[in-house]
């Protein structure tokens, strides 16, 4: 007995808006190691 | 999807990924002003360096200069405390001077007060010799002024003995010439003289200062200019005279040293006698 179901809920929106949250902070930390010439030290 | 775990998991993903994303974004936003930061730290660090470096030399000059400079002064101490030895030496010396000095004054005031002491007694002495001096020279004086006296005299007397001398030839001549007389007259000069003999009368030449009557009008006096210092004796007979006119003849009566009184023979009278009328012994 089980019951699947179709439609997005509000967990799926919340995911897609963290995967979003991610991607955005990496391209922060790329733009940020770039200004340093990918150099950490 | 529909547990509760999964529900939980999803809204914490959803919180650490918006956490991510804000540090990301926070460091992408404050990166530039922290490398401005960091270069402008990395350029103060080399210009610190270089003025560390510049220190650094700036350092070994001035130890090379105050290495060198010690080098002086120790010399220079050296010196100065070889002359400061040399000097405490001389002031040792100086010292023993002084105290030799001192010992010689010392004794040299003793000598001098008993010099002094010695010139005080001379100085007495001195006085002393001054006053008899003094006196000698006085009774020397005294002396002098005896001894001229004694010469005058003594040249007074010299004369008198010359004119003696010559009276004595005159009289031996008269002698001679009374003899002469007396053998011409046959008088032999032994014989005896018998009888009062009149005095030799020289002349003596006077005048009348005071003529006057006794009270009884019987006799005239006559003081006379002329006494015995000049010749007049008592009982001696004087001419009074006026121009060349006989007046009167006096004898002598009382007789002074400079004057003389005499009595006017009234019978040999010729005029008045006056005051200043001339009086003589040989008219």
């Amino acid at each position: 007995m089980s019951q699947q179901s179709s439609d997005p809920t509000i967990y799926d929106g919340l995911m897609f808006v963290s995967l979003g949250a991610v991607i955005v902070g990496i391209v922060f930390l790329i733009m940020a190691l770039d200004g340093y010439g990918w150099s950490a030290g | 999807m529909n547990n509760i775990v999964s529900k939980i998991l999803i809204v914490a993903n959803l919180v650490f990924s918006l956490c991510f994303m804000c540090f990301a974004g926070a460091v992408f936003t404050f990166q530039a002003g922290w490398r401005d930061k960091a270069n402008k730290t990395q350029t103060q660090l080399a210009s610190a360096n270089d003025q560390v470096k510049d220190l650094q030399g700036q350092k070994d000059q001035l130890t090379t200069k105050h290495a060198k400079e010690l080098g002086d002064e120790k010399a220079r101490a050296n010196n100065a405390e070889a002359k400061v030895n040399g000097l405490t030496q001389e002031r040792d010396q100086a010292r023993g001077n002084l105290a030799n000095a001192e010992k010689e004054r010392d004794k040299h005031l003793v000598d001098l007060q008993v010099a002094t002491k010695e010139a005080e007694a001379r100085i007495t002495e001195t006085n002393d010799a001054r006053a008899e001096i003094k006196r000698l020279r006085d009774q020397n004086n005294e002396a002098i002024a005896v001894r001229r006296g004694l010469e005058d005299k003594n040249l007074e007397m010299v004369r008198e003995l010359a004119d003696a001398g010559t009276r004595e030839v005159q009289f031996l001549k008269e002698i001679t010439h009374l003899n002469d007389l007396l053998r011409l007259n046959k008088i032999d000069p032994r014989d005896p003289v018998i009888g009062p003999v009149p005095k030799v009368v020289e002349r003596v030449d006077g005048f009348v200062v005071e003529s006057r009557k006794n009270p009884s009008r019987s006799a005239e006096l006559v003081q006379i200019s002329v006494g015995s210092d000049d010749g007049v004796f008592k009982n001696m007979k004087m001419t009074v005279y006026r121009d060349s006119s006989f007046l009167a003849t006096i004898q002598i009566t009382d007789v002074y040293p400079d004057k003389a009184v005499g009595l006017v023979v009234e019978e040999t009278r010729n005029g008045t006698i006056e005051r200043k009328d001339n009086v003589t012994t040989k008219f």
